[in-house]
């Protein structure tokens, strides 16, 4: 075999297998989900049944608009706090931040299933916050369990250190010379930030909120442990849709998820591509 | 030349785990030497690490036949043994390897109703030397469905806050409605505990009949039972001022733990052995209340087109002696089925104030789903 045909076929047979396991485990459920989502249960045959159910059902809409709603609040606030840790974790370069900095990963080392049941025995009516305020005769019932609040809490303990992450990996490319150049000519920091910081990294702002906003909206463990029984957030209702024999209905649900997810994938996509005009050549 | 040496190494890699995975699924099939037979069962964790116990002093105390296991964990997306059973009847298969199964009364009737008795091989119970240690009888099939242990949900209570627990329905609701808040159950979709009152709510209303009964008729008669409980709805659990039905049966037994209730219904099997671990405090005692809650009994068939029915007949023999009832007992608090006085009195303490005469069984099929769909809109939304 001549090395130039060798070097054609290489590449394909190495992406085979992965291309193999994607079509089976990923491609495929898709497919097959969207033709779930159009076999109508009460009609029979296909049509636009199980998704006109969502649009209809007031009970449905409150439900996705409920979803949307928390996970608008995570992203922003997420975002927001982990954009300050890892301004602070990049500029600052006292003892306290070193600390921060070795343990603000720590999160993502602990399951999710862990995770939520060990806020809930702090938070919870009964919880170790409420026990404490007992010892000082008060009884703090904080009332986040069964409630969006608690879920917004669960969602930042996950989503703060993994935007911190991708926004740290930004942070980190800003050359000191650059800043120092800035203050040299007389910046100040707030025009230090706006001038130099914000430019170079507020692609990263978008793109980890996307990441937060895609795997929120689909989120089930901490909304079934922690939500209350109405309204539900999708993936909740997916499960009892589900559990309930809906299969058309969830498949629909699941659809529309990937629609949301999709459209936040496409500001992805666009932050991505979009040149600056410092950029361009 | 290297990068094509990783990728036959990446190769074989996955045709070995491929072979891997094939030899798990013949295994099962093993040598057909009259001798070795299949158990089938599914559910939770613990009835699981029950099994492996029986099958384990099973094997150990007899040498006519070998048991084995296969065992299908609940909630893992698997298609249920029940479904997969009846389409093997269906599509005329015999020798299987389905040889003994575990099925509660509610699944036998299910049996029994898409595909007849031909779907069992009859016990030769006059054979089974343990048989007349037996203390209940199923509602249906005798001849061919031998139960081994009972579970029902009863009234969980702290007993520090609750002197006097309440022992009807009727009491039940009427103490709700002088504790506000002090009482919950889990959503109805979540769990057979909180299914159960709701269930109960409604059927007490209704002839005892229509509580085995899938026709869809009954589903009319509802109102009453969901009117009772949307007026016992503000009285229930409330966390920031909003009333909550927690997830899942554990999800109101955390409850009940950290006192934030006084009572709610519950698995008997939960509640002792959580009490037996020491996660559930002393004071928390169950009770039945009249009418009762549902439960089941829960026992064996031998399927006729399993391969080996005197193994099958073996081990349900085996499950009725007292070796059999205390390892029930003791390993997923499974209430026994045979005398308290033949068993270990150490595991008996757990138990002996529980006076079960009967396991009210609910066997509504699809209606079931229904009544949580229902609750789900109606109950749920009140907020």
């Amino acid at each position: 075999m001549d090395q130039e045909r060798k070097n054609k076929v290489l590449p394909y047979l190495m992406l085979m297998p992965a291309m193999a396991v994607m079509m089976i485990v990923v491609i495929y459920p898709i497919f097959s989900c969207i033709v779930t989502s159009f076999t109508q249960e009460e009609a029979g045959g296909f049509g636009f049944e199980n998704y006109l159910y969502f649009l209809a059902d007031p009970m449905q809409l409150t439900n996705i608009g409920y979803t949307l709603a928390i996970v608008v609040i995570t992203v922003v606030l997420a975002v927001g706090i982990a954009y300050l840790l890892s301004m602070y974790l990049r500029f600052s370069n006292s003892r306290v931040s070193r600390w921060i900095g070795k343990l603000y990963l720590l999160p993502r080392f602990i399951p999710g299933l862990v995770a939520v049941n060990g806020m809930i025995t702090i938070i919870s009516n009964s919880g170790l916050l409420n026990r404490l305020s007992r010892l000082f005769g008060m009884d703090w019932e904080l009332g986040l369990m069964y409630d969006a609040k608690g879920i917004i809490l669960m969602n930042l303990w996950f989503n703060i250190p993994f935007a911190a992450m991708m926004m740290g990996a930004a942070m980190s490319a800003i050359n000191d010379s650059e800043i120092e150049a800035a203050k040299d000519v007389g910046a100040g920091k707030l025009k230090i930030f706006y001038k130099i910081i914000l430019p170079l990294t507020y692609r990263d702002i978008f793109i980890s909120a996307t990441f937060v906003f895609m795997s929120n909206i689909s989120s089930f463990t901490t909304p079934y442990l922690m939500g209350g029984n109405y309204p539900t957030m999708m993936g909740v209702t997916m499960y009892n849709l589900y559990g309930n024999q809906h299969f058309g209905r969830s498949a629909a649900l699941s659809v529309i998820m990937f629609i949301l997810s999709a459209l936040s994938a496409v500001m992805y996509i666009y932050v991505n591509m979009r040149k600056d005009q410092w950029e361009k050549n | 030349m290297k990068i094509a040496g990783k990728l036959m190494l990446g190769m074989i890699a996955g045709a070995m785990a491929i072979a891997s995975l094939t030899s798990c699924t013949t295994a099962s099939s093993a040598a057909d030497d009259g001798k070795t037979f299949t158990i089938w069962a599914s559910g939770s964790d613990n009835v699981k690490v029950q099994f492996e116990q029986q099958v384990a002093k099973f094997n150990e105390i007899q040498d006519e036949y070998e048991a084995e296991l296969q065992f299908i964990t609940s909630g893992t997306g698997a298609e249920s043994l029940s479904s997969r059973l009846i389409a093997a009847y269906q599509s005329g298969q015999t020798n299987t390897d389905y040889d003994l199964v575990e099925a509660s009364d509610s699944e036998v009737i299910n049996y029994l109703n898409q595909c007849g008795e031909d779907f069992f091989v009859e016990a030769d119970t006059a054979s089974m030397e343990n048989y007349s240690n037996l203390q209940y009888q199923p509602s249906v099939g005798q001849e061919y469905y031998i139960p081994y242990r009972g579970t029902t949900v009863l009234l969980a209570y702290n007993s520090d806050t609750v002197p006097n627990p309440p022992t009807t329905a009727e009491e039940l609701y009427q103490w709700i409605q002088d504790n506000p808040g002090r009482f919950a159950y889990n959503t109805p979709g979540s769990g057979g505990a909180g299914s159960s009152f709701v269930q109960t709510s409604i059927y007490n209303f209704l002839p005892e009949e229509a509580l085995s009964s899938p026709d869809e008729v009954w589903a009319e008669e509802w109102d009453q039972g969901f009117e009772l409980l949307e007026s016992l709805h503000p009285y229930m659990y409330q966390s920031a001022g909003k009333v909550v039905y927690p997830n899942k049966n554990q999800g109101t037994l955390d409850l009940l733990a950290n006192f934030e209730i006084d009572m709610c219904p519950a698995w008997a099997d939960m509640v002792i052995s959580q009490k037996m671990q020491g996660t559930m405090p002393e004071s928390i005692q169950l009770v039945q209340i009249d009418p009762a809650f549902t439960g089941n009994l829960c026992g064996f068939i031998a399927p006729s087109f399993g391969t080996n029915h005197e193994g099958a007949q073996a081990f349900m023999d085996y499950m009725l002696s007292p070796d059999a009832q205390n390892i029930a007992l003791e390993s997923m608090a499974a209430l026994p089925v045979i005398d308290f006085s033949l068993l270990d009195q150490e595991l008996v303490k757990n138990i002996e104030t529980l006076n079960i005469s009967e396991f009210r069984s609910s066997s509504i099929g699809d209606l079931g789903t229904q009544i949580n769909e229902r609750w789900d809109r109606e109950i749920a939304t009140l907020g």
